[in-house]
C-alpha cells in the first residue's frame, strides 16, 4: 500500500512514466500474442517514431506556453522543407550548408509570421497557424514544380536512415533533442518562465517575466524542429510529396498530450513527448502488422486520442483540487 | 460546518413568540456571522427591514457589507444566524441564489451580470423566460417588457432596447441591469448596490423617484452606496457597518454626512498600537511621479528608501493603474521615473500571485530567476538555500518548500509572494491589496514585516482597499476619478481624511462617463467590418463578370455557386461551434462521412442508412456534451474525432464511388425558370441558420458564447446547451455531406476534408467573433461564397490556381489583423 502511495506520488512528478509504461506494455503483450515482435522490430519503431519525437518537441514548446496556443503550421513547414531540400541541395553535400542555412532562415521566418500575428496581433494560434499554413501550401505546391529531381543529399541520408551501432542515428538526433529539451525545462531560467507564462500570463508578467519573447522562442523553435525534420524525413523518404506532413498534424498534438504534457500548458515533459511518439507509432505499426484496414487504423489513432484526453481531464481534476490533504497540511 | 449550523440554528424556537412583531418585517436576519479563515466579516449582524422602507447601508470598505448581502441573496452560507423572509423562516442549508430569488429577493450587483453580445430585449428574455418560444412574435413580449420597464424606472432614457448591450456606455448598462430586477413580479426586497456609480445626476434622480413610488407600493430597498447624500435623500432607514459589525442604526432624518463619516470611520487602535518606526536620515528617491497622475495635486510625488506609501480611495479610482504604471513605466506611457527594478506582490494570489502547478519553493524562486538569461542553470538546491534567509525573516517553514503552493492557506501564499519579492531583490515592493482574504494576526504579523522591510531600505507602495491598515503608512496617497487628490503625511493619515477625500465624486462620475462613450469614428468602423464580407463577395463577383460577362447569366451563376453549396453548409455548423468560442476541426470529415454514408447505406437500404446518419449526428453531439463536462479542449477532441469519421468512412468505401439516391441529386437538381438554383439553395441556407440564431435557442446559445457564468447562475444548464450547439453543428455538417453526394453523385470520404480550415476561414471572414457569442449568418454565407469563389477568379484572372490557398491565407490574415487592431484602438479609448 505504502510503495503503490509512494509510486502515485513518483508518477506525479515524472508524468512521462505513463507513457513508459504504456509502451512497454504493448510491447510486452504482442511480444506474447504475436511471435513477430522482437528488439529488432520495436528498432524500427523507434526510428520512425524519433521523426515524430522531435516535431513532438516543438509543438511541446508551443503548447506549454498556454492559452490553447498550438501549431497547426507544422506539417506545411515540414513539407515546404523537404522540397527545399530537393531544390536547393539536389543530392550534392556541397549545397549541404546552403541548404540548412536556407531552411533554418525560412523557418525562423514563418515562425517570426506565426509569434507576431499571436503575440503582437493577438490572434488566437490556432487561426494564426492555420492561415500561414495556407499560405505555405501554396508555397509547396510551386516547389512541387520546381523539383529537378529526387536526389537527396547523402549526408541526409545517412542521418535519416543509417544506424551506428544497430542504433538508428536518427534515433540519436531525436535523443539528443530530447535531452536539451529535457535540460532546458528543468535546469534554466528559459525552462521556469516557459512555465511560469503557461501557467498564468498575468502572475508571469507580474514577476519581470517578458511573456511574449517566451512564446515567440516557442513559435520559433517549433518550426525550427519542423524544418529540420522535414530535412530529414524527405532523405528518408527518398523525396517529397504533397502529403508528407498530414499525419503530422493530429501526431504531433497526440504525442503531446499523451506524454502528459497538460494541453493547457504550463508544464512540459520531453521523455513524456519521446515515450508517446513510440507508442503511437507502435499503435499504428501493430494495426499494420495486425492487418487492421487503414480506416480503423484512423478510427483507433482519434479513439485513443479523446478517450487519453477524457481520462486525463478528470486525473487533472483529481490533482488540482487534493482537498483531504490540503486539509491535513493546513491543520498539521 | 453542517453541525454547527444546525446547533446554532436551533435557537428559532426561542424566537417564536416575537413573530408577531416579525411579521410587520419583511426581512429580518439575526446573528449573523460569517467568519472567512479567522476573519469575522459578519460578527452577530441584526437586521430587520420593514415591508415599503428604503434601508441606507453604508460603511468603509471592508466593513461587512458584501458578505451580508450574498448572505441574504444566498450567495454565502453563513456560520450561523437566522433569516427570515416575509415571514417564513430559511433554512441555511438549502438556501441559494434560487432560493432567494423564489423568495422574492433580487440583487443589482456592481459587477454586471448582463450578456454584452446580445439586445437589451434579449437580456430581459434570459432572466425571465418563458414559453413563448416557438411564436413569431417572440421577441415583442420581451421588447414590450424591456420597454416598459425602463421606462417605469427611467422615463425617456433614450435606450433602444434593440441596441446591445456591449455598446450601450456603463450607465445605460447600469440602468438596464436596475430595470431588469425591478421588473420582476412578487419582488418583496431589492438590492442596489452602488447603483448611481455611472448615472449621472438626473438619471440618479429618477431612480430615486422610482424606489419612492415602488416602496410606497410596499417593495422594500437595501441602498448601498458611497453617495452619502443620495443615501440620506432616499433612504427611510440608514445602518452604518464597520468591522463586521452595525455600529449606527437610525432613521435617516437623524443622520448627516459628517455624522455619517464619523461613525464609518473610527479607531483602528489595535492596527496603531505596533507603531513604526519612521525611517529618518537621508532621502533616497528611488521613484518620482508625475503626469496626468498629479495633475490635480499641483505638484510631483517622491517616493524614497525605506518609505511606505499607502495608495487609497474608492475601488477603481486610479490606485490600481498607478502600481501598474510603477511596475511598468514602459507601457503606462510617461509620467512615472522609477530607479532600478520593481516587485509587485498581487493580493489577487489565484490570478496574478501563484502559479498553481508549482512547489512553494518554485513560486518563490521566480523572483530570482525570471530576470536572468535564458540559458542560465538554476538549482533546486541553490534556490532552496537563497529561499532560506527570507522565508525564515516571514516565518514561513522551511519544511513546507516542497509542499505545492495551493496547499498553503492565503497568509502563507502571501508570505511566499513577500519572499519572492524579497528574493527578486528590488528597491521598490508594490502592493496591491496584499492582506485580502488574511485572517486578522496573520495581518499583524504582516505589517510587522511590512515595517522591517521598509527599515531595510525598500521602499513600500502599498495599495489598499481597507483603510485603517494605511494609518501605519509614512504618507498615503487619496485617489478619486483617476488622480491623487490627497496627499497625507504623518499625523494626518486618520480613516476620515481618507474618506473624506475619497469622496470627491463629482469628477469621478464625469471622468467615467466620458471614458465610455462611443464615438462616432468607431461606429464607422464597426459598419465597415459588418459591411466588409458583402463588399468582397461583390467585388470578387463584379471582377468576374466584367472579365467573363457570361458569369452574370442564370446558368452561368448556378454553375459557379453550386460547388459552394457544400462550404456555406459546413461554415453554418462550425459557426455555431466558434459561436461557444470553440473550434471544431472534425466537421469537415464528418460531412465526408455523411456523404459517404448517403452513397452507400442509405442508397442501399434506406432505414439503415438513415439510422447510420442519426446515430452519428447523436455521437456528434455528445463529444460536444463531452467536451463541456470534462472541461477539455475542442479543438483536440474534434481532431481526434476526424480521425475516426474518415476511418469509418474509409472503412465503408476504400475508394471513391457508390452511388446518389435520387431523391438526393432531385434535390439539386431542380430549377426555376430565371433563377440560379444554387443562389436559392445558399440563401434557404442562410435563412435557416438566421431563423435559429433567432430564435430563442438561439439567444440562449449566444448568451453561453458571451458570458457563460451568468448563464448558468440564471439557472441554464451548460452542458445540454453544449450537447444542443454540437447537435446543430452536426445537422448543418450531415447536410453538407448530403449536398456532396448529390452534387458530386458520387462519394469520397476525403471530399468533405478542405472544408474544415475553409469552414473556420468563413466564419472569421463573415465577422462572427472567435471570443464567441458573436455570430452573423448572412455574413458568413457570403464570406463561404467568397472563399469558394476564390479559385475561379484566380482562373479568371489567369493566375494559377496554386495561389489559392495562399490568397484564402492571407485574406483571413488581412481581416483578422484589421479587426485586432481595431479592437486595439477600442482597448486604448
Amino acid at each position: 500500500m505504502n510503495r503503490r502511495f509512494d509510486f502515485a506520488v513518483w508518477a506525479q512528478k515524472n508524468p512521462w512514466s505513463w507513457s513508459a509504461i504504456a509502451v512497454l506494455l504493448v510491447w510486452l503483450i504482442l511480444s506474447v500474442v504475436t511471435s513477430r515482435f522482437s528488439i529488432a522490430s520495436l528498432s524500427g519503431i523507434v526510428l520512425s517514431a524519433s521523426f515524430l519525437t522531435v516535431i513532438g518537441i516543438g509543438q511541446m514548446l508551443v503548447v506549454a506556453t498556454g492559452r490553447g496556443n498550438i501549431d497547426l503550421s507544422i506539417p506545411s513547414v515540414l513539407t515546404l522543407n523537404a522540397y527545399l531540400a530537393l531544390i536547393v541541395i539536389h543530392g550534392d553535400d556541397g549545397n549541404l550548408a546552403l541548404g540548412l542555412g536556407l531552411a533554418l532562415v525560412l523557418a525562423l521566418a514563418i515562425g517570426a509570421v506565426n509569434a507576431a500575428l499571436v503575440v503582437l496581433l493577438r490572434i488566437p494560434a490556432i487561426i494564426a497557424t492555420l492561415a500561414t499554413g495556407y499560405v505555405l501550401a501554396t508555397a509547396t505546391l510551386m516547389a512541387n514544380r520546381a523539383i529537378p529531381g529526387f536526389m537527396v543529399s547523402p549526408t541526409l541520408k545517412y542521418v535519416a536512415s543509417s544506424r551506428l551501432g544497430g542504433l538508428p542515428v536518427m534515433t540519436i538526433v531525436a535523443l539528443v533533442v530530447v535531452a536539451i529539451a529535457a535540460y532546458v525545462l528543468r535546469y534554466t531560467a528559459y525552462g521556469r518562465k516557459l512555465s511560469a507564462v503557461g501557467q498564468s500570463r498575468d502572475a508571469a508578467r507580474l514577476t519581470g517575466i517578458h511573456c511574449g519573447r517566451i512564446v515567440t522562442s516557442a513559435f520559433l523553435i517549433s518550426s525550427v524542429l519542423a524544418a529540420c525534420t522535414g530535412l530529414l524525413l524527405g532523405a528518408y523518404i527518398n523525396g517529397a510529396f504533397l502529403e508528407m506532413g498530414q499525419a503530422y498534424l493530429l501526431q504531433s498534438i497526440a504525442a503531446v498530450v499523451l506524454g502528459g504534457t497538460p494541453i493547457f500548458g504550463g508544464a512540459a515533459t520531453a521523455l513524456g513527448t519521446f515515450f508517446a511518439s513510440i507508442l503511437l507509432i507502435l499503435i499504428v505499426s501493430t494495426m499494420q502488422v495486425m492487418g487492421l484496414p487503414p480506416g480503423t487504423q484512423d478510427m483507433v489513432q482519434g479513439v485513443v486520442v479523446i478517450l487519453v484526453l477524457a481520462l486525463a481531464g478528470r486525473k487533472a481534476g483529481l490533482v488540482r483540487l487534493p482537498k483531504v490533504r490540503r486539509a491535513k497540511a493546513e491543520t498539521g | 460546518m453542517a453541525m454547527t449550523q444546525q446547533l446554532t440554528v436551533a435557537g428559532p424556537d426561542l424566537e417564536r413568540p416575537a413573530e408577531g412583531v416579525a411579521a410587520a418585517n419583511v426581512l429580518t436576519m439575526r446573528g449573523i456571522i460569517k467568519r472567512f479563515g479567522t476573519t469575522l466579516a459578519n460578527a452577530g449582524i441584526d437586521l430587520e427591514v420593514r415591508a415599503g422602507s428604503v434601508v441606507g447601508l453604508v460603511g468603509g470598505n471592508g466593513a461587512g457589507k458584501s458578505t451580508l448581502m450574498r448572505v441574504l441573496c444566498g450567495g454565502t452560507t453563513p456560520d450561523s444566524g437566522q433569516i427570515v423572509v416575509g415571514g417564513a423562516d430559511i433554512d441555511n442549508g438549502h438556501y441559494g441564489p434560487s432560493e432567494a430569488q423564489r423568495h422574492g429577493i433580487r440583487m443589482v450587483h456592481q459587477e454586471l451580470s448582463l450578456c454584452g453580445n446580445l439586445s437589451v430585449a434579449e437580456n430581459f428574455y434570459l432572466e425571465a423566460p418563458d414559453g413563448t418560444g416557438l411564436a413569431p412574435n417572440w421577441r415583442e413580449a420581451h421588447r414590450r417588457r424591456a420597454r416598459a420597464a425602463l421606462d417605469a424606472v427611467f422615463p425617456a432614457s433614450g435606450i433602444d432596447i434593440d441596441a446591445k448591450v456591449g455598446h450601450l456606455t456603463i450607465g445605460e448598462r447600469q440602468m438596464v441591469e436596475i430595470a431588469r430586477a425591478a421588473a420582476n413580479a412578487d419582488l418583496r426586497i431589492i438590492v442596489l448596490d452602488e447603483p448611481t456609480s455611472s448615472l449621472d445626476q438626473e438619471r440618479s434622480h429618477q431612480l430615486r423617484e422610482f424606489i419612492r413610488a415602488k416602496s410606497a407600493g410596499g417593495t422594500a430597498f437595501i441602498f448601498i452606496s458611497h453617495k452619502l447624500q443620495e443615501v440620506i435623500d432616499i433612504a427611510t432607514d440608514i445602518v452604518v457597518m464597520r468591522n463586521g459589525g452595525v455600529v449606527w442604526h437610525g432613521e435617516a432624518c437623524n443622520a448627516s454626512i459628517a455624522r455619517l463619516v464619523q461613525l464609518m470611520g473610527g479607531s483602528v487602535d489595535a492596527l496603531k498600537a505596533h507603531g513604526k518606526q519612521s525611517s529618518a536620515g537621508q532621502r533616497q528617491v528611488v521613484a518620482r511621479i508625475s503626469g496626468p497622475f498629479t495633475a490635480r495635486l499641483g505638484h510631483d510625488i517622491e517616493i524614497g528608501k525605506g518609505e511606505i506609501v499607502g495608495l487609497a480611495g474608492l475601488e477603481g479610482s486610479g490606485q490600481k493603474e498607478l502600481l501598474h504604471a510603477l511596475f511598468d513605466p514602459k507601457r503606462a506611457g510617461g509620467g512615472i521615473d522609477r530607479q532600478g527594478t520593481a516587485a509587485f506582490i498581487a493580493g489577487d494570489r489565484a490570478k496574478e500571485g501563484v502559479f498553481s502547478l508549482w512547489s512553494v519553493l518554485d513560486t518563490m524562486s521566480i523572483g530570482r530567476i525570471a530576470r536572468r538569461a535564458p540559458l542560465a542553470f538554476v538549482s533546486d538546491r541553490v534556490e532552496q538555500a537563497a529561499a532560506r534567509q527570507p522565508a525564515a525573516q516571514l516565518r514561513l517553514d522551511e519544511g513546507r518548500f516542497q509542499s505545492s503552493i495551493l496547499e498553503l492557506s492565503g497568509g502563507n501564499q502571501q508570505k511566499a509572494l513577500v519572499a519572492r519579492a524579497l528574493l527578486a531583490d528590488s528597491p521598490i515592493l508594490l502592493l496591491d491589496d496584499p492582506t485580502r482574504g488574511v485572517d486578522i494576526a496573520t495581518k499583524q504579523d504582516f505589517y510587522r514585516l511590512c515595517d522591517d522591510i521598509a527599515g531595510a531600505g525598500k521602499a513600500l507602495v502599498w495599495l489598499s482597499t481597507e483603510d485603517a491598515e494605511l494609518l501605519t503608512a509614512d504618507r498615503v496617497l487619496v485617489f478619486s476619478g483617476g488622480r491623487i487628490v490627497e496627499e497625507l503625511r504623518g499625523k494626518e493619515i486618520t480613516e476620515e481624511a481618507i474618506v473624506a477625500a475619497s469622496f470627491s465624486e463629482t469628477a469621478q462620475a464625469a471622468a467615467r462617463e466620458a471614458g465610455d462613450g462611443v464615438s462616432g469614428s468607431s461606429r464607422l468602423a464597426r459598419l465597415a467590418m459588418t459591411s466588409a464580407p458583402f463588399v468582397g463577395l461583390a467585388l470578387v463577383l463584379g471582377i468576374m463578370m466584367g472579365v467573363n460577362p457570361k458569369v452574370a447569366s442564370v446558368f452561368g451563376l448556378d454553375l459557379l455557386l453550386m460547388p459552394a453549396l457544400s462550404l456555406v453548409l459546413v461554415a453554418m455548423a462550425q459557426m455555431f461551434v466558434i459561436g461557444g468560442s470553440e473550434i471544431d476541426l472534425g466537421a469537415g470529415a464528418f460531412a465526408g462521412l455523411v456523404s459517404v454514408l448517403s452513397a452507400t447505406l442509405l442508397y442501399d437500404n434506406p432505414p439503415v442508412g438513415l439510422a447510420a446518419i442519426l446515430a452519428a449526428v447523436i455521437v456528434y453531439a455528445l463529444l460536444g456534451a463531452l467536451i463541456q463536462a470534462r472541461r477539455i479542449p475542442a479543438i483536440v477532441v474534434t481532431l481526434g474525432a476526424s480521425f475516426i469519421w474518415i476511418g469509418i468512412g474509409y472503412s465503408l468505401q476504400p475508394t471513391p464511388g457508390g452511388t446518389s439516391p435520387e431523391w438526393l441529386s432531385a434535390l439539386v437538381g431542380w430549377s426555376i425558370e430565371g433563377l440560379p438554383t444554387s443562389v436559392i439553395l445558399i440563401g434557404l441556407v442562410g435563412a435557416a441558420a438566421a431563423l435559429i440564431d433567432w430564435m430563442p435557442l438561439g439567444v440562449v446559445l449566444r448568451g453561453f458564447g458571451n458570458n457563460p457564468a451568468a448563464m448558468a447562475r440564471s439557472g441554464w444548464g451548460t452542458v445540454r446547451h453544449a450537447f444542443i450547439r454540437y447537435g446543430l453543428a452536426a445537422l448543418f455538417a450531415a447536410a453538407a455531406g448530403l449536398s456532396l453526394t448529390a452534387i458530386n453523385t458520387a462519394s469520397d470520404i476525403n471530399s468533405g476534408n478542405s472544408y474544415t480550415m475553409l469552414s473556420v476561414a468563413a466564419v472569421v471572414m463573415g465577422g462572427s467573433s472567435l471570443i464567441g457569442g458573436y455570430i452573423s449568418p448572412a455574413g458568413v454565407v457570403a464570406g463561404a461564397v467568397t472563399l469558394s469563389l476564390i479559385g475561379a477568379l484566380l482562373g479568371v484572372l489567369g493566375v494559377s490556381s496554386d495561389f489559392n490557398a495562399a490568397t484564402q491565407g492571407l485574406v483571413l490574415i488581412a481581416l483578422l489583423t484589421m479587426r485586432s487592431l481595431m479592437a486595439d484602438r477600442r482597448d486604448a479609448q
